[in-house]
């Protein structure tokens, strides 16, 4: 129960937010919100430092560093300016901004988890179709620009077609690479075949009429999970990553009242 | 105070936390980034794969307000094939994947909201007390934020473990940049679907369009070392030195890659230097070297040439209506005497000429398409085209309606072209392989239709050579496009084949574009046709001009058949006009039959009525351009010409 209560999220925020507001309230500085002094701590400077140093990859130079404070000071003044204005309300770059990181927050962690080995393997079970592989295709074309032509050379065992700037052969093609190259008419046809040593045809396709000969066709077989590990990691970050910001609003959401006019 | 602070939280949290495992342990092949390794390769480049490299998502922040909301996770998912639903809620999905995309969000756009997506400093422990200490003390908006932070990262079990363990600050670390970089590895599968990681550089002085997409090699192991590079502010020799700066750090590459020089009112391919004086030769090298490919065509028109610069191109005018008024904006108009500084093909000229003042060629650089996509979704096709931007996803009216640059001044919304894509021919889909093929060159663009385009220059190709393998011949005996021919004293000698789109239209013709420095210095540039559908029928070429392919595009329908033109055509030829010590340079042009636009799609799928003259502005013939091929003088080069400019 109290294992329970120690992993409840909802816990978590209320205590929280108890405790820093408590330490707030302790500290009892005095609150100057109209504040025009802007203060440059060796902290913030070596955060603007090291700003430069992320994007550039070397330390500025004095100027450099001049030049970047001033630039800090500026947008400082500016923010501070908006604020004030309440510039951040009701805009919705900012509005969204802020939904963003939120959910920004609530993926992180699992952004860097990683899973455990029974963890993909159960996903790679529960979504075998997503990791079929498709079929492949072994096959020869031949290419006429004209139908009669196609039908003619039919009756010939070694058909030479006319010159095109296409693959003569797949070998172990996939279908996705098979419609790339000699386009979906072309595909849907020679995925209906049965492989045998016999020219068919003609095919059509964008380019003109084709005799094939399918050699062999071998069903796409789910894989081992040792051969798409790092697909099935990534798949399952996203999802996790999904949920979590899914939990993290569900959380948020049941302590607001929305009501719809 | 703050350490006060800092225990009472520490505390809080350690009594809360569940403690998920954090181990990060080796980085993975993906993390690794570039793919080397991962897959079989062939032994040459076997295939063209097709890719949008310049695609806006919510991230960036003028996407975003036109609408936009659909994220970087979407635009994989769309651009890999997948069917999503677009912000306006229609389905939207290619009917044929892409293989490869870079996301070129606005480096601005982040630098804009740079305080709102700052490190979470949440994980960092006195400095973030004391920042959100500070922020309670400035007002109420802040305080509101920083508690509404801390009561996140307490409900996200993120407070306790960062805090516990500084050491881990540096794993923990999250910014916008880096869970993006993230989200591109996971969706980054050798063999099949490249994610590159990039962002535009949107440098505009006065609307004068400087823009470039940085395309970076690598995975977040390097490039998370580094964050977009800010526009504002900033010239193009700090872009470069932030490359360089990238690439000496962390061993990896990155690229930049130029677009819309036909709204930059002749600034981005000037014959000066930036500030107004000679171009230095270390510029030059700069932008060579970090610049090695164009986009030259897009959503916002066609920058390949203008036909007040080709005037004997009879196909110049291809997506320059309402882009040749002026800059982006349109705050300033074009004038004519800015137009060799907007185009490409009088930058690769201009190239020609400042190598010879300098012995360095600043605008040796070869060709791609891309959408320039503002709604996330990566698509250059006629019949699905989602708009520049959100506000104008399909809807009855779009083509006629104003839009953001310019409408009042006579830009439209049929002036929009669909866009395009860029094909590299690598020897396998990973980010090496392409990236790879950007760097050499050996890319192309299409304003949409997926041609296989060839080109190889050499010096003793022949006729023959098609019977046998002749790709093979070529990269064996000659360079691909995108190479340097040197110069053997005789005349270079060039293998062209351009096979039609198997979903798409015939092909009309193909042309060699050939620009040269002639022996008085003055840049010059001509038009070779090469071959065209029906050669030695009804199109014999009778004096010097080919009878048009004709025109079987029904308007009403947004229909066309292929009864016309070829599916393929090639050709063997030799440079009847080639001078020893020449330097020149050799493109080809692969022209489509005429075709339908997205404005005729979206005229009868909605039932509009349009304006005759716009109804014939938008049956267009589609395009392929190849980088081009640069034929360098040998040992000696020519005597000195007199620098003169092709102006």
């Amino acid at each position: 129960m109290i294992r329970h209560w120690l992993r409840d999220p909802l816990a978590h925020f209320l205590i929280a937010g108890a405790v820093i507001w408590a330490a707030l309230a302790l500290a009892g500085e005095p609150v100057d919100p109209a504040s025009r002094t802007i203060e440059l701590s060796r902290e913030r400077q070596a955060g603007i430092a090291f700003g430069f140093e992320r994007m550039m990859g070397r330390a500025p130079t004095d100027a450099e560093m001049d030049s970047a404070i001033e630039r800090w000071v500026r947008e400082e003044v500016l923010y501070r300016e908006a604020l004030r204005l309440g510039l951040d309300e009701g805009d919705a770059v900012v509005r969204r901004r802020l939904a963003t990181k939120m959910d920004e927050l609530a993926g992180a962690e699992a952004a860097l988890a990683r899973p455990s080995e029974a963890d993909l393997e159960r996903w790679l079970a529960s979504h075998p179709d997503k990791y079929r592989e498709g079929d492949r295709l072994t096959f020869r074309q031949v290419y006429y620009s004209s139908e009669s032509a196609a039908a003619r050379a039919l009756a010939s065992r070694d058909p030479v077609g006319e010159p095109i700037s296409l693959p003569a052969e797949g070998v172990a093609m996939p279908l996705a690479q098979i419609r790339g190259t000699y386009g979906e008419a072309f595909t849907a046809r020679l995925a209906e075949l049965e492989p045998s040593s016999e020219w068919r045809g003609p095919v059509a396709s964008g380019y003109g009429w084709h005799l094939v000969r399918l050699e062999t066709r071998s069903a796409g077989k789910t894989p081992q999970l040792s051969a798409v590990r790092d697909r099935i990691e990534a798949d399952w970050q996203a999802a996790t990553i999904a949920e979590r910001r899914q939990r993290a609003y569900a959380l948020l959401r049941g302590a607001y009242t929305v009501a719809i006019e | 105070m703050t350490k006060t602070l800092g225990c009472w939280v520490a505390l809080a949290a350690l009594a809360l936390s569940g403690c998920d495992s954090m181990d990060t342990g080796e980085p993975t092949e993906d993390q690794r980034g570039d793919g080397t390794a991962t897959i079989e390769l062939a032994e040459f480049p076997d295939r063209p794969y097709w890719g949008d490299t310049h695609l806006h998502t919510d991230l960036s922040v003028d996407a975003f307000g036109f609408g936009v909301r659909l994220g970087a996770e979407e635009a994989l998912k769309f651009a890999r094939g997948d069917r999503v639903r677009s912000t306006m809620g229609m389905d939207a999905q290619l009917d044929r994947p892409l293989d490869f995309l870079v996301i070129s969000d606005h480096s601005d756009a982040m630098g804009a909201t740079r305080r709102l997506y700052d490190t979470p400093r949440i994980l960092v422990r006195d400095p973030t007390l004391r920042r959100w200490y500070d922020m309670m003390h400035e007002s109420t908006n802040q305080s509101t934020m920083a508690v509404a932070e801390l009561i996140t990262a307490a409900a996200n079990d993120t407070i306790p473990e960062a805090l516990m363990d500084p050491e881990r600050q540096a794993v923990a670390t999250r910014e916008l940049w880096d869970s993006h970089l993230a989200l591109l590895d996971r969706y980054n599968r050798p063999g099949e679907f490249t994610a590159f990681a990039g962002f535009e550089w949107t440098l505009m002085p006065d609307g004068n369009n400087l823009h470039r997409v940085v395309m970076f090699r690598d995975g977040s192991v390097k490039t998370g070392q580094v964050v977009p590079f800010p526009g504002i502010d900033t010239q193009p020799e700090q872009l470069w030195d932030y490359m360089a700066a990238y690439e000496a750090n962390t061993g990896g590459r990155v690229l930049a890659i130029p677009h819309n020089s036909n709204l930059s009112n002749g600034m981005m391919f000037d014959l000066v230097g930036p500030d107004g004086g000679a171009m230095s030769a270390d510029y030059a090298r700069q932008r060579a070297r970090f610049e090695p490919v164009v986009e030259a065509t897009q959503i916002k028109g066609d920058s390949e040439t203008h036909p007040f610069l080709s005037p004997n191109d009879e196909f110049a005018e291809f997506g320059v209506a309402g882009w040749e008024l002026g800059n982006l904006p349109l705050t300033r108009e074009a004038t004519p005497d800015m137009y060799a500084g907007s185009y490409v093909r009088s930058a690769l000229l201009r190239g020609l000429t400042l190598e010879q003042q300098m012995g360095v060629n600043p605008y040796a650089f070869g060709l791609i398409g891309s959408t320039d996509s503002h709604t996330a979704l990566a698509t250059g096709d006629e019949d699905n085209f989602f708009g520049k931007q959100t506000n104008v996803e399909p809807r009855a009216g779009r083509a006629l309606a104003s839009q953001n640059l310019g409408t009042r001044q006579g830009r439209f919304g049929w002036h929009y072209l669909a866009g395009g894509y860029a094909a590299a021919w690598a020897r396998g889909n990973t980010r090496a392989e392409i990236f790879d093929a950007f760097m050499r060159r050996e890319v192309y663009a299409t304003t949409g239709p997926r041609m296989v385009l060839r080109l190889f220059a050499g010096h003793d190709f022949a006729d023959s050579d098609w019977d046998g393998d002749w790709v093979r011949a070529g990269y064996a005996r000659g360079v691909p496009m995108g190479g340097d021919l040197v110069d053997r004293g005789r005349a270079p000698v060039f293998l062209v084949s351009a096979l039609k789109d198997p979903e798409g239209a015939n092909l009309d013709r193909i042309q060699m574009v050939k620009g040269w420095v002639d022996a008085n210095g003055v840049a010059r540039e001509r038009i070779y046709d090469l071959a065209w559908s029906d050669m030695a029928g009804v199109r014999r070429r009778v004096g010097g001009t080919i009878p048009a392919v004709g025109d079987t595009v029904v308007r009403r329908e947004a229909s066309y058949t292929n009864t016309i033109g070829a599916p393929e055509l090639r050709a063997t030829w030799r440079d009847p006009d080639y001078r020893p010590g020449q330097r020149a340079f050799y493109y080809v042009r692969a022209i489509e039959i005429p075709t339908p636009s997205w404005v005729l799609f979206d005229a009868k799928r909605f039932g509009i009525d349009l304006p005759a003259e716009v109804v014939e502005a938008n049956v267009i013939q589609e395009r392929a351009y190849s980088s081009p091929v640069w034929l360098k003088p040998g040992r000696s080069p020519g005597a000195a010409a007199s620098p003169a400019g092709r102006e």
